[in-house]
């Protein structure tokens, strides 16, 4: 008797133990798939930096930036006696 | 009991041969499935897995190139290059039709290109597309292929184009950093295998074969508004003097870092085909010139470094010429006595020359090789010269005599910035880079070799103020509130051994503030045609308008304002 009692442990068990395999493959597939999700996201947003530098690199041209600050802003630079030192 | 009985044995015949039909049946498929198992199971597990397991490539970045602050000189986007296997899309041509209309290329053009590559299995159709664009060319059309790339554009363009260089379109560095710094900056695609599906989607990753590995990034020394601020006024200069081309070199003498270095002509490393190689030479290290005037600082530094001459001493110009070995050295007129200011001051040929003669040949040349004539500026650029400084034992005596005034040797404009830096740094000599330096590594700059005394340097740099004052040479020079040291240079070329009557360079090379010196400035105009052609008129006023910016931009206190200085008594009182 013994043995049989035995014998349908072992044969729960592995049929717990396959079923469980598909259950972490299944998993894994899905968790692989939402890394790839990501990597690709990971991605776009490397190529969406790259282009916000180069947009910020186009704007703050100092040939840009030099022509706003003296038409636009009407800034120019200070003379000799309207420097003050201060101690 | 016995009806039964009689029943079993009957039937037993019969039970015994489906029995055993249904053992052979067994035994069949225990066969088959040892034969597929044992004998034929690498020629199936090779062909599953032709089916479903490729080797991918993971992407990995280039490096990006900045300057000091973080500006973005060089930087790689990624782009997708669009490919086909002919033998696949030839089969599919109203596809094909479509794709290459997207791409805007010429059907029948590209039809007969993939006929004559119908053996390939690869063909790139157009590289370098935004990744967008080729998303919607590629997408859901059998047989074409999307490869990501990477594009390196290069924001600052022209103003740094010499410096960052640019690299192929297969990212490898061809000139500049981009191509010094290749192995550093270089990215390692990684490869990995994975299990795709039936749609050729990635379902599971079974192992890196290779680790990607982005490259690393290069933080110059290049400070880009001063860069950009160079690089517009010798445009400008180059234009009024209609010159053929011209360099500037700025270094921080505390650290040895090259601030800015600009060369005209330029060009786009964005768009760099068709190009005249000429154009893409970063004169500022690679072209040498005698520099003529502008090293005569260097001669008198040499002579007071060895006591034969103090700052009262004076020293008889006159007649305002000087004959060696059969050839005269000239001044403008004749000048007289002069003192060592003097000679800086008027830029007297023959009062160097006769200071040159002072010393010995060996004496002279060992000062000049400690300032760093005759080495390479030692930042490895590819194409660095040392420029041209021959042994003391094979001058001539009037070598020994020209070398005073800058004629038998040539150098870079680095070289001659490097030089000057010597004075400016109280005779120490530093190491220069086009990297940023760390606050730690600067320690070994500290330690760097005195080749000059002190005191020498100190006298040098009064007597190269006076150059720049009301009775010098290079008034245009003069930074208003700050004390400027320098010296001009106007040098006839020597092409092929003559000297040419009408070619000239000028040249200027200055320090400020003289109080405590932080920079140093080099400039030369190659071949100025109008305007005038001496380096005070032409190269000076290139060094007063970056200097005085430079000055403003790094907050580097004015050490020259009198009514400053007049208005701090006031409040004082």
């Amino acid at each position: 008797m013994h043995r049989i009692y035995w014998l349908a442990l072992l044969l729960t068990m592995v049929i717990g133990s396959a079923l469980s395999v598909i259950y972490v493959k299944h998993e894994s597939r899905i968790l692989f798939a939402e890394l790839r999700n990501t990597q690709k996201l990971q991605d776009q947003e490397v190529i969406e930096w790259g282009r916000l530098q180069l947009q910020n690199s186009t704007l703050a041209t100092h040939s840009n930036v030099e022509s706003r600050a003296r038409k636009t802003l009407k800034m120019r630079l200070p003379e000799e006696v309207q420097v003050v030192q201060l101690p | 009991m016995s009806d039964t009985e009689d029943r079993a044995i009957f039937y037993t015949g019969r039970h015994y041969f489906v029995l055993f039909l249904l053992l052979c049946l067994l035994a069949a498929l225990i066969g088959r499935a040892l034969y597929l198992q044992i004998v034929e199971k690498d020629f199936l597990v090779d062909q599953g897995g032709q089916r479903q397991i490729r080797t991918i490539e993971t992407p990995a970045y280039r490096g990006t190139i900045f300057d000091r602050f973080g500006t973005p000189l060089a930087i790689s986007t990624p782009v997708d290059s669009v490919w086909v296997n002919p033998a696949e899309i030839l089969q599919n041509l109203p596809a094909l039709k479509k794709v290459v209309a997207k791409l805007e290329l010429d059907y029948r053009e590209t039809v007969d290109l993939l006929k004559q590559k119908a053996n390939k299995e690869f063909v790139y159709l157009k590289r370098q597309l935004e990744p967008e664009l080729a998303n919607r060319v590629a997408n859901g059309v059998d047989g074409v292929y999307l490869k990501r790339e990477y594009h390196r554009f290069y924001p600052a363009g022209e103003v740094v184009s010499h410096l960052v260089g640019f690299t192929d379109i297969d990212d490898r560095g061809q000139e500049g950093l981009e191509l010094m710094y290749d192995g550093w900056l270089k990215a390692q695609p990684g490869k990995r295998r994975v299990i795709r599906n039936r749609r050729g989607a990635v379902v599971e990753d079974i192992a890196q074969v290779k680790r990607a590995q982005s490259g690393n990034d290069l933080t110059t020394s290049i400070d880009m508004r001063l860069q950009y601020i160079a690089y517009r006024s010798l445009a400008r200069a180059m234009k009024y003097h209609a010159a053929k081309s011209g360099s500037a070199v700025m270094l921080d003498i505390k650290t040895g870092e090259i601030l800015a270095m600009v060369n005209k002509p330029s060009y786009n490393p964005n768009q760099h085909k068709n190009m005249d190689p000429s154009q893409r030479r970063n004169r500022a290290l690679t072209d040498v010139f005698e520099p003529g005037s502008a090293i005569k600082p260097f001669t008198l530094a040499a002579a007071i470094d060895r006591g034969l001459y103090s700052q009262k001493s004076q020293i008889d110009t006159s007649p305002g010429w000087l004959m060696v070995s059969g050839y005269p050295v000239k001044d403008v007129r004749n000048y007289g006595k002069l003192d060592l200011a003097g000679i800086l001051r008027k830029s007297s040929n023959v009062g160097a020359s006769l200071i040159a003669r002072s010393m010995q040949k060996s004496e002279l040349w060992q000062s000049f090789s400690d300032y760093g004539f005759g080495q390479t500026p030692g930042v490895s650029f590819p194409a660095e010269s040392p420029g041209y400084f021959s042994h003391y034992s094979q001058w001539q005596p009037l070598d020994h005599a020209t070398m005073g005034f800058g004629y038998g040797l040539s150098l870079s404009i680095t070289q001659l910035a490097r030089a000057y830096a010597v004075i400016a740094n109280r005779g120490r000599r530093l190491d220069i880079n086009l990297i940023k330096q760390d606050p730690g590594e600067l320690l070994d700059n500290e330690i760097s070799r005195h080749v000059m005394k002190a005191s020498t340097a100190n006298m040098v740099l009064q007597m190269m103020e006076q150059v720049v004052g009301p009775k010098g040479t290079a008034k245009q020079a003069a930074v208003a509130g700050y004390r400027i040291a320098g010296k001009t240079g106007t040098v006839k070329k020597n092409v092929d051994g003559g000297y040419q009557k009408d070619d000239y360079m000028a040249i200027f090379a200055g320090i400020a503030p003289v109080s405590n010196p932080r920079l140093v400035m080099a400039v030369v105009i190659d071949e100025p045609t109008q305007n005038g052609y001496y380096g005070g008129q032409v190269a000076a006023p290139v060094f007063q308008e970056v200097m005085s910016n430079a000055l403003r931009i790094l907050d580097i206190a004015p050490d020259n304002l009198p009514t400053l200085q007049a208005r701090l008594v006031d409040q004082g009182a």
